[in-house]
């Protein structure tokens, strides 16, 4: 029966409780030093690392963005200065076909003028010519009929064989 | 098959660890009276109990009459002829051999001022806090090594440890106490939590003990826990227990005493949680096994051995239990500890819920 007399559960001894506090403390405080503190540092640090690691990709991202807007930019803006380039070239080579289509014209023009001219001149040339030659025919013509005058009926043939003979002429 | 083997082993370790502990004097030779005591299991004594191996006694510190005597053990306390057990005092006529109810009284009369021997849950305690020092002094110099500070943790044990102690950080310490003084205040509650966890585990082992089912134990911790909150209170924590601010001041004559007894309280109600949730664990643990016997005795050998099965599956049942209890209590504690301590040292008030939040937790399994 003492047995069950001498425990009493809800009676704290208090030397019991005295070693425990204090071994509890002492405990605390080394814990403290040889487990928590270097645990809980790593932890920290190596915590505080990976945040900076992914702040710095964050930023790297951030920044590839930013290079890449300024890329397409550039891009684009290049592709504006081709096309006015490209436009300008396009403007420049119709004003020059149109130039040179102009000039042969005027060309073409003045050749048409200058064969015609030349034309003109020879054909006046040409004119003065038959006057002459016609002239000297008439003269010759007249010496033939003066020649044969004697006979109506002869100068007549004459007449009309020379008149034959020009035409054939 | 596995399951089986595995089945047995249980029920061996169940039967090793508490089974054969329990003290049944059935076969008394008067017959008189039949005890089932489980209580000097369960309670501290003054040796660690290797039954059937053997005892081993453990050193006496006794504070009497102005000095301080110190024996090796309870026998060689008796054998110097100064103090006796006070059973021989009460029983005059016994024969003197050895000590019976370990309760030590001085011979000639004289009282004891203060008994600080160690005893088998201070053992156990000190068993605990070394063993967590091991540990976790290990896992430390792994990380100061870099393993984990700037690598990954390797292994199953860091990683487990790790998720507990992140845990405990990050989801106990920094809601509750802030993030200006987690990390203070962290180192305390990660000793609670662990020493806690591993004292309630102890007495699921093969002859272990529980050191947390007694509540000098419990009792030390929750002073400690009283001081960390009240060493640290700052002028808010203080103002809201004398000069509630927002309270007509007749009020405060009610009120202030109720605060005081508040501060008292907290702690109060964290040793007996524990000690309390621990001690009923190993209690229905004895009580069950004790079944067994108390059938035997009743009804006969027989009828002890038949309903067997039975009380070991409830056995086992509570087991299992004491497992989840022993971590829920240790996370309770710790918990409580922190809210508290969060308490003390927070800054800016919010009148309405503080006290309200404190006192509404689920508390016990």
């Amino acid at each position: 029966m003492y047995f069950v007399l001498a425990n009493s559960f809800v009676s704290p001894e208090p030397g019991l409780v005295i070693w425990v506090a204090i071994a509890f403390v002492i405990f605390v405080v080394l814990l403290r030093m040889f487990a928590w503190g270097p645990l809980l540092g790593a932890l920290e640090e190596r915590e505080a690392s990976i945040q900076e690691s992914l702040d710095a990709a964050a930023t790297a991202m951030k920044r590839a963005e930013e290079i890449s807007k300024k890329n397409d930019e550039a891009l684009k803006e290049a592709e504006a200065v081709a096309q006015r380039i490209r436009k300008e070239a396009m403007e420049d080579a119709e004003r020059i076909r149109v130039d040179r289509v102009e000039k042969a014209r005027i060309e073409a023009e003045k050749m048409t003028e200058q064969a015609r001219e030349s034309i003109e001149r020879e054909k006046r040339q040409a004119m003065l010519e038959l006057h002459d030659h016609v002239a000297e025919l008439a003269m010759k013509a007249t010496e033939k009929i003066l020649r044969a005058e004697l006979d109506a009926k002869k100068n007549k043939k004459l007449v009309d064989d020379f008149i034959k003979d020009l035409s054939k002429n | 098959m596995t399951r089986v083997i595995r089945f047995f082993f249980l029920i061996g370790i169940i039967f090793i660890g508490t089974g054969f502990n329990t003290t049944v004097s059935a076969e008394s030779e008067e017959g008189a009276e039949e005890i089932f005591d489980v209580t000097t299991k369960l309670g501290d004594s003054n040796y660690l109990d290797f039954e059937p191996i053997g005892k081993i006694q453990l050193p006496r510190i006794l504070i009497s009459e102005g000095s301080v005597y110190f024996f090796g053990s309870t026998y060689s306390a008796i054998a110097s002829d100064l103090f006796t057990d006070a059973y021989y005092i009460e029983n005059p006529d016994a024969a003197e051999s050895g000590p019976v109810t370990y309760r030590l009284a001085r011979t000639d009369g004289g009282g004891i001022t203060l008994d600080l021997s160690i005893t088998k849950h201070f053992v156990w305690f000190l068993l605990s806090g070394f063993l967590v020092l091991f540990i976790f002094g290990r896992l430390a110099n792994k990380y100061k090594s870099g393993i984990g500070r700037t690598s990954a943790p390797k292994g199953a044990g860091m990683n487990f440890a790790e998720v507990l102690i992140v845990y405990l950080r990050d989801e106990v310490a920094k809601p509750n106490l802030g993030e200006k003084h987690y990390l203070k205040f962290s180192p305390y509650l990660l000793t609670c939590f662990f020493m806690i966890l591993f004292m309630n585990l102890f007495g699921l082992l093969p002859w272990g003990i529980t050191p947390t089912a007694d509540v000098a134990v419990t009792g030390a911790l929750a002073i400690t826990t009283f001081f960390m909150v009240n060493l640290n209170g700052n002028k808010d924590y203080w103002k809201h227990i004398f000069a509630m601010p927002g309270v007509p001041p007749l009020m405060l004559i009610i009120m202030i005493p109720v605060e005081i007894l508040g501060l008292f309280t907290k702690p109060f109600a964290l040793a007996i949680r524990l000690f309390a949730n621990m001690l009923s664990g190993k209690m229905i643990i004895f009580s069950m096994i004790g079944m067994i016997f108390i059938f035997a005795t009743k009804f006969g050998t027989g009828v002890g051995l038949g309903t067997s099965p039975l009380w070991l599956v409830f056995t086992i049942f509570i087991y299992a239990l004491k497992v989840f209890a022993a971590f829920l209590q240790a996370y309770i504690f710790t918990m409580f500890s922190a809210l508290f301590i969060g308490m003390a040292v927070e800054e800016h008030h919010h009148h309405e819920d503080e006290e309200f939040v404190a006192e509404t937790k689920p508390l016990t399994t």
